[in-house]
């Protein structure tokens, strides 16, 4: 099949990847950590821009011709190819501007680089969907796979050729390489038993909330009021109960129980999972159809059996979609419990914004964002999954 | 078998079933009517306790139905509604097995009963075991709602306007199986409707309710030749004599001795065959309706191609256990004098003419002595 008309996201995502290239700053280079810089262009990586611009052009092509599976395939592989070449590139340019200059010196990704990165990762997304729209003749899911697997060998490859390694964000990392994957750790602990406990009590309530009109407006009520605190204020809300409690009561003290730490960050967290997780309970048990619990009641299923093999199975698309969401709220704000001294990769951000640091707090920032998406795709999946046969659209 | 003494529901201030009494014996399918609002299906669900009665008592099988878990006892009793409530995470099979489950039946008789049901709805197996609710149609949902009502083997169905969601033509199929189905299984019946022809069609006994109370219970050709009220007799309308042809089925009153004849090459060869009617059936070699000839064509020299007519036995003939009533609006709407009668295979059984269709009202008008005249003539057949 011809497709007549070019692809719209495709081509917006090349637009915004050749405006990044031509005029915006590939990177800076600064006299030190914390001083202004100076905006390089691309211009001045060398003959390696040659890949990143030659699959810009092969991608601007590729957007108006061809059958939909060969344009998605076009389109996937040159956009994972621009993020490879742009990563060749920056290197090139960063060994380039730091020959010339101080020891102390430091090159930054400029705005140049991350537009023209997220215009890629634009036309590789805009390639993936084409795929999965024609389905089988796009290729199985597993040869679509290759493209991801692909783009982390060219960043492997990018990392390997040097100059990347000098980048000030690695060079962040290379200082903090002890502190930084247990902060990640902590930061999905935290952020992960938060949201079993918001499941644990959640979907419970949310069961309540469907049987009881009380328990409804109770919960959903208050758990609403809880999202409308911000998070900041909520966790100093908690401080000074905590600190009372755990001065009065030694054992609780011993248990870890304080008025900064984990210990506050955790009831925070898991107040915030609680709003989706019950409402999509809740929602998911009261759109069952009237007409399927009556049947099962009449033909003599017990309340729990009706719960356990009729309405959760019906029910647990909702909830999950519920989890999803508490899961990608909880990433983020797991980060701004690093005030009241929970460490986590929050706390880059807060010693970045000290010290004025951006490319600290991007080693920080960078980190939860890419958390976020893969909580958000996997549990979508997952929640695909769970959806019983029968129910699944299409 | 089932026994309502005195069973009274009240709402608040409203009455919605008053001292109701009632007995349904064994075997029998007793069908509830009335308005909308008279309590009908409020009496329904007191018999399986959805509902609970504010007083009386409901015997089932000479056990009061109070004494028994309440799951115990909806297990026993077979349950079908007009939404059918069929779960939609699971398989045709598994929807089936919903109370052989319950009951922890083995897995192989499980799935034995589930292909059993499935036939004596008229759905195959092989088809439908695996299918999923969203995949099936209205009537097809209807047919499975029905076979898993009756998945337990349960002495006593209780059922909610079962037909009520599907389209006439579906609907009138679905009672006729119905009533072949009751006719092999001969359970006890409770069926609550608002549509007085499948009432008359389909019940042993009609009980009429009105607010709460019961107004008349009786035999249907009872209450067709005697309504004890204006309620009644408006409520059963003023087509009576018609609406008994709802009882009689068309394989009580046809002729087995159709005029038939096989497609023969020329027209001499096919009239020779034909002789007594105007209308002939053509069949094929397994007695399959194909179509017919009409013989006053063939005479006025037209060809033999141009006096057969196709037919498509869906529009054009009805099954064994129609009722007279569907075959007569068949015929009006067709313009024909005779329909023929074909069972589900699409062989040709037999015939019904219009003047057989008269007799059996005359006949069950004589058999009821009640009088012919001022029903007849009053413009009812118009």
């Amino acid at each position: 099949m011809l497709t007549r008309s070019p692809d719209r996201v495709a081509l917006t995502g090349a637009s915004i990847a050749l405006v990044s290239v031509l005029f915006l700053p590939a990177a800076s280079l600064r006299p030190n950590r914390l001083a202004q810089g100076v905006a390089h262009s691309w211009l001045e990586a060398g003959p390696v821009l040659a890949i990143p611009v030659l699959a810009l052009l092969i991608a601007l092509f590729s957007a108006f011709i061809g059958t939909r599976a060969v344009r998605g395939h076009a389109l996937s592989s040159t956009g994972v190819l621009l993020i490879g070449g742009v990563a060749f590139s920056l290197g090139s340019l960063s060994d380039s501007l730091l020959a010339k200059a101080d020891v102390i010196a430091r090159v930054s990704i400029g705005s140049g680089t991350w537009l023209t990165l997220a215009g890629a990762a634009i036309i590789a997304f805009s390639g993936y969907q084409a795929l999965s729209d024609v389905g089988r003749r796009g290729g199985s899911a597993r040869t679509r796979l290759l493209y991801p697997v692909f783009t982390l060998v060219l960043l492997g490859a990018a990392v390997a050729n040097g100059g990347l390694a000098e980048v000030s964000l690695a060079v962040e990392y290379g200082i903090r390489t002890t502190v930084f994957w247990p902060a990640v750790g902590a930061h999905l602990r935290l952020a992960g038993v938060s949201l079993m406990l918001g499941l644990c009590i959640g979907v419970p309530l949310g069961i309540l909330a469907a049987r009881n009109s009380h328990v409804r407006r109770v919960a959903l009520g208050l758990t609403g009021i809880v999202q409308t605190i911000p998070s900041l204020a909520m966790l100093g809300l908690l401080i000074a109960p905590l600190a009372a409690l755990s001065a009065a009561y030694p054992t609780l003290r011993e248990m870890g129980v304080r008025g900064i730490g984990d210990t506050p960050a955790m009831i925070a967290l898991t107040l915030y999972a609680l709003l989706p997780i019950v409402r999509n309970t809740y929602v998911g048990l009261a759109e069952v159809d009237p007409a399927v619990v009556d049947a099962g009641h009449g033909m003599g299923m017990s309340r729990a059996q009706l719960l356990w093999r009729v309405e959760m199975p019906l029910a647990l698309p909702l909830v999950f979609e519920g989890v999803r969401a508490g899961a990608v709220l909880l990433v983020g704000i797991t980060a701004v419990t690093a005030l009241v001294g929970a460490r986590n990769l929050g706390s880059f951000i807060f010693e970045g914004l000290g010290q004025a640091a951006p490319d600290l707090i991007l080693l920080g920032a960078l980190p939860i964002i890419a958390l976020a998406i893969v909580a958000d795709i996997g549990l979508t999946l997952l929640a695909n999954a769970v959806t019983p046969r029968g129910v699944r659209s299409a | 078998m089932i026994h309502l003494q005195g069973v009274t529901k009240r709402y608040g201030d409203t009455l919605a079933v008053d001292e109701l009494t009632l007995d349904v014996a064994e075997g029998e399918v007793c069908v509830l009517i009335g308005p909308s609002g008279c309590g009908k299906t409020t009496t329904l669900r007191m018999i399986n306790r959805l509902i609970t009665p504010t007083s009386g008592r409901i015997m089932i099988n000479d056990r009061d139905a109070s004494e028994l878990k309440a799951e115990e006892l909806r297990r026993s009793l077979g349950y079908a509604i007009q939404s059918v409530g069929l779960f939609p995470h699971l398989d045709v099979a598994a929807n089936i097995s919903v109370v052989p489950r319950l009951l922890g039946w083995d897995k192989p008789r499980m799935r034995d009963r589930a292909r059993e049901l499935l036939e004596l709805v008229g759905l195959d197996p092989e088809q439908y075991m695996t299918k999923y609710p969203s995949q099936l149609s209205g009537g097809e949902a209807q047919r499975i709602g029905v076979a898993r009502a009756l998945a337990a083997d349960p002495p006593v169905l209780l059922m909610d306007e079962p037909f009520g969601a599907v389209d006439p033509l579906n609907r009138e199929r679905l009672q006729g199986e119905f009533a072949r189905i009751q006719r092999e299984l001969h359970k006890t019946v409770v069926f609550v409707t608002h549509d007085i022809d499948e009432a008359i069609r389909l019940a042993d006994r009609i009980a009429i309710m009105r607010d709460g109370r019961l107004v008349q219970y009786d035999t249907p050709e009872a209450i067709l030749d005697s309504p004890v009220d204006h309620f009644v007799r408006d409520f059963v309308g003023s087509d009576r004599a018609l609406k008994r042809l709802v009882r009689v089925p068309v394989s009580d009153v046809m002729d087995t001795d159709p005029p038939v004849a096989r497609r023969a090459a020329t027209a001499e060869e096919m009239l020779a065959e034909v002789k007594r009617t105007r209308f002939v059936y053509l069949v094929d070699e397994d007695g399959r309706l194909t179509g017919w000839l009409d013989r006053a064509q063939l005479k006025g020299g037209c060809s033999v191609e141009d006096a057969l007519s196709d037919a498509d036995p869906h529009q054009v003939a009805v099954a064994p256990d129609a009722s007279l009533k569907e075959a007569l609006s068949r015929m009006l709407g067709l313009g024909f004098r005779s329909i023929a009668v074909v069972e589900s295979g699409g062989r040709l059984v037999g015939q019904v003419t219009l003047g057989s269709v008269e007799g059996a009202m005359t006949d069950s008008d004589d058999h009821q002595g009640a009088p012919v005249a001022p029903e007849l003539d009053s413009g009812d057949l118009a």
